[in-house]
């Protein structure tokens, strides 16, 4: 086994294999790894319901078990779970993937001692958005909904009674449902900066459906994908140039129609951008929980955005976001945390997107990807003569 | 122009408000010297002086402009001369991510200057100082003064 080999392997476990979003290889390695003691928790998702789930950091196998399968619409950052120095392993989303590397930039996260497990991923919805798209545009009971998937464009929701109702994703966005607009504009599909990137993208055959495609990027990589091949949880066959291509071809899709939401939203603001911004930030509370749940932040308690900041200023913009502007420029990977849970709706993402877009290309510095220096704090002594 | 004569002191011409940082080891002294020498500015820069250029926290400057001033400049020991070795390097890029976010954010371009000047250039001081005002003035004040600041 080496680094970028591809494999397409499945769950042995005909509970896991049925009940995992495609072959349950995901939920057999993160449970394998905790059973033969390569890892010492998990950081999973424990379903609430349909629409609800709360981050969980487990030791027991059984919880990792039961947390198997996708979850489109609750879309929760598990970066931020994860404990300095612990052997930890978490499946995660692109947007995962990149806060953990950025934490780990941070002194957060110990990267060598996390064992990131990346999941292609084409957007999440929002739960409460994802209740009410229900209700108009599928004319269902969110109360009814058993099981979601998303095949060939659409989403597809099962009922309780068995029946599957399937609408276009491009038609939902239309309307302003779908999925969440930080996922429409998102560049980043496959987690080719996590240990070992599993999806269902080119899996195909009699394995479409219940395999996953998996590709090795590190050496944690392999350590996790071998632990779970010789505990016997998992096998795999080695993927054909067929499945790669294809694997690459939905990217390629995927990453076009980012392009064109990109255009849609980022466009250049027309008129005075002050007013602009002004207007958008209005309705703020200045309740921080923007910061709060941000990934790449570890300022904690006492950092400078809120410290300096106070309510009864009489600013006509507030220092708190003047500075988390500053601040993100070179780190926003535009998860959509701050928007979900932005009490006044505020679009945060794509405000910080709009200042933290132009200077990352500037510097070709695509922050999470590996663990290179912000520019903000990268002065290359040497290069400079010193 | 009209706004800014409006906002100043009747029947003068509108004098803008600049906040400038000083490192301690040049610039402030570059200040000095441009006193001892007599040199001609106008008086419309409140100095802060700073231990270095690299000391600048982007927070200042957006501070300066949220309690009203109209242009804030910035200076420290020419390239190669920091006391603090690379200080004014780390200002370099500081400024290049403060003037992309200050002209995302709407405010004018000219509104920000980084500039070096050395302890003895009390001379050059002065021109940086007198061509910052005119530039500002061209621009009038600033769209973040919060309302009554003049």
């Amino acid at each position: 086994m080496e680094i970028g080999d591809c494999y397409v392997g499945w769950a042995t476990d005909e509970d896991i294999r049925t009940r995992g979003a495609s072959g349950g290889l995901v939920t057999a390695m993160l449970a394998a790894a905790l059973e033969k003691g390569l890892v010492e928790a998990v950081v999973v998702l424990k379903k609430l319901g349909e629409f609800e789930a709360v981050p969980v950091v487990t030791s027991d196998p059984e919880e990792v078990k039961a947390a198997a399968g996708s979850m489109h619409s609750v879309p929760i950052v598990l970066s931020r779970y994860l404990e300095y120095g612990t052997k930890v392993a978490l499946p995660a989303k692109p947007c995962d993937a990149r806060s953990t590397i950025e934490q780990a930039k941070r002194g957060q996260v110990d990267i060598d001692t996390t064992y990131i497990v990346g999941l292609n991923c084409g957007g999440t919805m929002h739960p409460a958005m994802t209740r009410k798209m229900l209700d108009v545009m599928y004319k269902l009971d969110p109360e009814d909904i058993e099981g979601e998937e998303i095949d060939k464009g659409k989403l597809i929701f099962e009922t309780k009674d068995g029946e599957e109702h399937a609408i276009k994703i491009d038609e939902l966005e239309e309307e302003g449902y779908g999925r969440r607009e930080s996922c429409q504009y998102c560049f980043t599909n496959i987690p080719v900066m996590a240990d070992i990137a599993c999806g269902n993208w080119g899996v195909i055959g009699d394995l479409a459906g219940k395999g996953t495609f998996v590709e090795i990027n590190t050496e944690k990589g392999i350590e996790i994908l071998r632990n779970a091949i010789d505990s016997g949880a998992v096998e795999v066959t080695e993927a054909d140039e067929k499945g790669k291509a294809i694997r690459a071809k939905v990217d390629g899709a995927m990453m076009k129609v980012a392009a064109a939401a990109n255009e849609k939203y980022l466009a250049p603001i027309e008129g005075s951008h002050l007013d602009y911004y002004m207007n958008a930030l209005k309705d703020c509370i200045n309740c921080g929980a923007c910061k709060t749940v941000c990934p790449v932040c570890a300022c904690g308690e006492g950092a400078k955005c809120t410290e300096y900041s106070s309510a009864a200023d009489t600013y006509k913009m507030s220092l708190f976001h003047l500075v988390r502007f500053v601040h993100l420029m070179d780190s926003c990977i535009g998860c959509g945390q701050c928007t979900d849970v932005c009490p006044a709706d505020i679009s945060l993402t794509h405000i910080y997107q709009r200042f933290a877009r132009p200077m990352q290309d500037e510097f070709e510095y695509k922050p999470g990807m590996d663990m290179t220096t912000p520019p903000f704090f990268g002065v290359d002594l040497l290069e400079e003569g010193h | 122009m009209a706004e800014a004569t409006a906002t100043g002191t009747t029947g003068e011409e509108w004098q803008p408000k600049i906040v400038m940082f000083c490192c301690n080891w040049c610039s402030y002294g570059g200040a000095d010297s441009a006193g001892m020498g007599r040199f001609q500015q106008p008086p419309t820069v409140r100095v802060i002086r700073v231990m270095c250029s690299g000391r600048m926290d982007p927070m200042f400057i957006l501070n300066a402009f949220l309690e009203g001033a109209d242009g804030v400049l910035f200076s420290g020991c020419h390239i190669g001369d920091c006391h603090y070795v690379n200080g004014n390097y780390k200002a370099t890029i500081k400024y290049k991510f403060l003037k992309a976010m200050v002209n995302e954010l709407g405010l004018e371009d000219e509104r920000l200057k980084l500039d070096w000047i050395s302890a003895s250039e009390g001379e050059r001081y002065a021109e940086v100082v007198t061509e910052f005002t005119e530039q500002i003035k061209k621009v009038g004040p600033s769209p973040l003064k919060p309302e009554g600041v003049i």
